[in-house]
């Protein structure tokens, strides 16, 4: 397989407009959240307790954040584990509701996590067409893509077994393929590709860059730091929830690993 | 600026349609849950999941049964055949009651309809967290196919209550053709009960263990197994107790419909009345914690 590694990362279109439009806006984003001694709580704990709820603790996790994405644009987010790098792109999604500030976005917005299986006791096959039908394809469109999607991922006869069978791998290569039935304006990926081989790896990234050529925006949070020098021109860098630093990928991560 | 592999200007033309296309959204806030009538089209845009989610789950219950389809029409009639030795034969509650297998049959199949529905919609959110975490969708749309499953599913049990209703001599009447508009009345009752049950159990894990017990109260206080006429003529507060429980309504309703009685209008107006509530306010509880959904 040819290295592609060296192919200069596009530039997004607002760069290119001079005039950048920005699909995201972080505007002094603060995030805390309350961390619970277990999910969720027995009635009889609940009245032991008098109903005074759980015992837990808060974490400050994100603080005081603010960077706008352009329309377009492949922003790479690093930072150490616990660095609130997940929890933005949750904040983004609308997952997750901030202390004090604003976060806009122009278009759809689609967080893709670290694979979960859809229906574990579902063939591959059933889940891709449970998926597409979810996101609001038409059985007739789910059909006519399902070549591709069997290609894209990879997986073979394995398609055919149930997804509890799968390893951790192949099901983000199904859960990834599941997503690009419908790509949204702004695609969220969340460590999804890490535990996909370095082959699946390299056609999902090549998956990124046709969004972009689309003028779709990515953001993305991977540890892999060659994933993000590879795709992405610009990278904000996270400790302990503070912005470090925040423009060229190559001069972010120079800063990050030199820490 | 690095070089890209095209040219500038011929990726700013070949782009330019996309960018026009994504541009044209407003910048919204990113926890501003979709306004209602977005959220509803794209409810609507997802009915094909619906169906399919629906015929799945009832062809996977007919092959895992050795019987197949007939397993469908002989376990409700064995519910009824053991209800009827404990209430009509044992215990003796058919006091009142002309016709008390007919009137047990219809009872429990109307009330049973509204508990699973509710006790699977109890379960839409917990059990489909994998494609909630996956997919990005209406979250409304689980309890939604939770409850036409149900509802699908709950058609040889009246098809059943038919032929009981036959066997035992009963007249056929045009009446007979208003048990299926109530019973979809009833439906979009149980669509908002599965959407606040969906809810709860996000917030008590233990809705689904609770919700039994609930409804096994709920059966002996709406007239299931024995008539509550006695009590409803002489005492007013009674009435407008039993007339305010939507399970009695719907019953007491269905009974009209194939067997006989007076059609009771302050019966109808409640049902009525109730399934507004339930599927207005059931959808808008449910949809007010949207963000929830996708959480651990």
């Amino acid at each position: 397989m040819p290295v592609t590694d060296q192919r200069p990362v596009e530039q997004p279109i607002g760069a290119l407009l001079g005039t950048p439009l920005n699909a995201v806006e972080i505007d002094h984003a603060d995030i805390r959240y309350r961390v619970y001694a277990e999910r969720h709580l027995s009635a009889r704990e609940l009245v032991g307790r008098g109903f005074r709820g759980r015992e837990s603790t808060e974490v400050h996790a994100v603080k005081d954040v603010s960077f706008d994405v352009a329309v377009g644009e492949a922003l790479g987010i690093v930072g150490s584990n616990g660095s609130g790098k997940s929890t933005l792109l949750r904040a983004i999604a609308g997952l997750q509701s901030l202390e004090s500030g604003k976060i806009r976005v122009r278009g759809d917005v689609g967080l893709l996590g670290v694979g979960a299986a859809l229906k574990p006791t579902l063939s591959g096959f059933r889940n891709v067409v449970l998926g597409g039908l979810a996101m609001g394809l038409s059985r007739a469109e789910v059909d006519e893509k399902m070549d591709d999607i069997v290609e894209f991922s990879g997986l073979g006869d394995a398609m055919a077994r149930p997804m509890q069978t799968y390893s951790s791998g192949m099901r983000a290569r199904l859960t990834f393929s599941i997503a690009t039935l419908r790509i949204p304006d702004i695609l969220l990926i969340d460590e999804a590709l890490a535990v996909g081989d370095k082959e699946f790896r390299e056609r999902s990234l090549q998956k990124v860059r046709e969004i972009q050529a689309t003028a779709g925006t990515v953001i993305m949070v991977t540890h892999n730091l060659n994933e993000i020098r590879e795709t992405c021109s610009r990278a904000v860098w996270l400790d302990q929830g503070v912005k470090m630093a925040d423009g060229p990928t190559n001069d972010v991560i120079d800063q990050y690993e030199d820490q | 600026m690095t070089d890209s592999g095209t040219a500038p200007v011929d990726r700013l033309v070949s782009m330019s349609a996309h960018v026009v296309a994504r541009a044209g959204a407003d910048l919204r806030d990113a926890h501003e849950s979709a306004k209602l009538v977005p959220y509803l089209r794209e409810l609507w845009e997802r009915r094909s999941y619906i169906r399919h989610v629906a015929f799945n789950e009832l062809r996977s219950r007919q092959i895992t049964s050795v019987l197949g389809s007939f397993w469908h029409l002989l376990n409700p009639a064995l519910t009824i055949g053991v209800y009827f030795i404990i209430f009509g034969v044992v215990i003796k509650t058919d006091r009142g009651v002309d016709d008390f297998l007919l009137f047990l049959t219809i009872g429990l199949f109307v009330f049973q309809f509204g508990q699973k529905s509710t006790i699977d919609g109890s379960r839409s959110i917990i059990n489909n967290k994998g494609l909630i975490k996956a997919v990005r969708f209406p979250r409304a749309l689980l309890p939604i196919s939770s409850t036409v499953t149900e509802a699908l599913a709950s058609i040889p049990t009246f098809v059943v209550a038919y032929i009981v209703a036959l066997v035992s001599g009963t007249d056929i009447t045009w009446r007979w053709l208003m048990l299926p508009p109530l019973l979809l009345l009833m439906t979009l009752f149980n669509v908002g009960t599965a959407m606040v049950a969906a809810r709860l159990t996000t917030h008590f894990a233990d809705t689904t263990q609770i919700l039994p017990f609930i409804f096994r109260l709920a059966l002996y206080m709406s007239g299931v197994i024995f008539s509550v006429d006695a009590y409803v003529e002489d005492n007013p507060l009674a009435n407008t107790l039993f007339t305010l429980n939507p399970y009695y309504c719907f019953i007491t309703l269905a009974r009209w419909s194939i067997s006989a009685g007076n059609l009771q209008t302050d019966l109808l107006v409640s049902a009525f009345a109730w399934s507004v509530v339930s599927l207005v306010g059931g959808f808008l509880w449910f949809r007010a914690a949207e963000e929830r959904y996708a959480r651990d």
